[in-house]
């Protein structure tokens, strides 16, 4: 019997079963969404748990909500389906092209929006990137009610949700901000990023940066925003500036971490690039 | 656990702890050795099947999340005479190699070749067909047949 072999799972229809259920096994109970990290885990050293409740059988964590000033997503939702769902949703195309080109076809159809944000130890997360880029706040749930937290709150805690909490869903407000989600696979695709360089950008009247929010992933242990380079590019004309010299002497703000597909310094060096790439899609989308 | 799934339009019946990969089911338990264990990291592409018709990495699919659906194996896309058209444009096109990923390449180009599946550019194929590796790199020839199969003329 392979060591996957020997936990229990319990496949609830509603979400208050899965919250009753993961109650009652308290640190024994694990959620398990699409499973294409937890199936992993002997891969990566890991035990398995005791019990897992699956959720992909419950309806409403599985519904994307899109209206005029927000999207709700639910954390059940696959990477293919919210690609789908967000085809017109041009102001969150950070969050589109995140889900549409991460891992391959048959990982996006199983790959959930709750197991990126929730996969413990996991330094590349794509969606999380850009839903930290996008300021967008999760929902956390468990038999007792929920909070919401900011996706950095989110972030900070992760792998430290608790027993018996979940992410119900991901909300984003829609401020008028473009995005541009850019990132750098080894190869041209299939294989996880390098550096992942998130960014959404609100502009005045007059075509200056009001605000730049910019995202950085798969550098670090955990994304998280690059403030100083933010900073100076606030009130700069988006035609005009040279987003990746800019970004330059202010890379060493990061500490690259060492992995077996690319050095820690190599991270930190390509991120100028990917912010001036992420900068140019965002302009070329607005004309 | 007690697993009831339709496999290869049969339906059937498994004994299986239900976090048990359904690549290991497939193998142990039903002999369908078409899918093939190879990374069981989900970059590969090698033990790729139809679950409800869509391409699904079974190595990382544990049984239990499989119940009641249907499954099909390339052992399940056959005809009884000729061999279906992703396989006679294989043959035509010399494409088939070492044969490692060829059963995940037919499962996934299976699904592709489908009308409004993908678009009939080597861009799109390609795009399509990531996360199948093939070891002796003959990833053109599998394009054109793809290719053939989708303009008809295979
Ligand atoms: C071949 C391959 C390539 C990949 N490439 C990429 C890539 O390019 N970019 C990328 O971002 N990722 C990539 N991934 C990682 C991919 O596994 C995760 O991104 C994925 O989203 C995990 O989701 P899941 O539904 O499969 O999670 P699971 O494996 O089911 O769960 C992951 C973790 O999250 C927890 N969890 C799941 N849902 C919830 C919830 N609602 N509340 C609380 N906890 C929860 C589980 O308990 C577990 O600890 C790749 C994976 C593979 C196999
Ligand atoms: S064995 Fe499943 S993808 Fe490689």
């Amino acid at each position: 019997m392979s060591p996957l072999s020997s936990p229990a799972i319990i496949v609830p229809e509603t979400l208050a079963d899965a919250l009753a259920s993961l109650a009652e096994l308290g640190a024994d109970g694990t959620p398990l969404a699409g499973g294409t990290w937890i199936m992993r885990a002997p891969l990566r050293d890991e035990p398995m748990a005791h019990a897992y409740v699956a959720l992909g059988r419950i309806a409403e964590l599985r519904r994307i909500k899109i209206s005029a000033k927000r999207v709700e997503i639910g954390a059940s939702a696959t990477h293919a389906m919210l690609a789908a769902a967000l085809e017109r949703c041009d102001d969150l195309a950070a969050l589109r092209n995140a889900a549409a080109q991460s891992a391959n076809p048959a990982i996006r159809h199983a790959a959930t929006v709750g197991g990126n944000l929730c996969a413990r130890r996991f330094p590349a997360p794509d969606l999380a990137t850009a839903l930290l880029g996008l300021d967008a706040s999760v929902e956390v749930a468990d038999a007792a009610g929920s909070e919401r937290l900011t996706m950095e709150a989110f972030l900070a805690a992760r792998g430290a949700l608790g027993p018996g909490r979940i992410v119900t869903k991901v909300i984003v407000e829609r401020t008028g901000h473009r995005s541009a989600h850019s990132r750098l696979p080894l190869r041209k695709a299939g294989d996880y990023p390098v550096a992942i360089v998130s960014v959404a950008v609100r502009l005045d009247d007059a075509d200056r940066i009001v605000e730049a929010r910019i995202a950085v992933g798969s550098v670090e242990g955990v994304p998280r925003r690059w403030t100083a380079l933010e900073e100076a590019l606030a009130g700069q004309p988006i035609a005009a500036v040279d987003v990746a010299a800019i970004a330059r002497p202010r890379a060493d703000r990061f500490t690259g971490r060492d992995g077996v597909e690319a050095p820690g310094w190599y991270r930190v060096h390509v991120l100028p690039v990917l912010v001036g790439r992420a900068f140019a899609a965002l302009t070329s989308a607005a004309t | 656990m007690t697993i009831r799934l339709t496999l290869n339009g049969e339906e059937r019946e498994f004994a299986a702890p239900p976090m048990t990969p359904l690549i290991d089911v497939l193998r142990d338990d039903c002999h369908l050795t078409g899918a093939k264990p190879v990374c069981r990291e989900g970059f590969c592409g090698a033990c790729m099947v139809l679950v409800d018709g869509i391409p699904t990495v079974s190595c990382l699919t544990p049984i239990a999340l499989v119940e009641g659906g249907k499954v099909e194996t390339v052992e399940g896309l056959t005809s009884a005479d000729t061999p279906p058209p992703v396989q006679a444009a294989l043959e035509a096109h010399d494409a088939v190699q070492c044969g490692m990923c060829f059963p995940g390449m037919v499962v996934s180009l299976t699904h592709l070749t489908q009308p409004g599946e993908c678009d009939a550019s080597r861009a799109a194929i390609k795009a399509g067909l990531t996360g199948h590796v093939c070891r002796c790199t003959g990833y053109e020839r599998i394009v054109d047949a793809a290719l053939a199969v989708m303009e008809g003329r295979q």
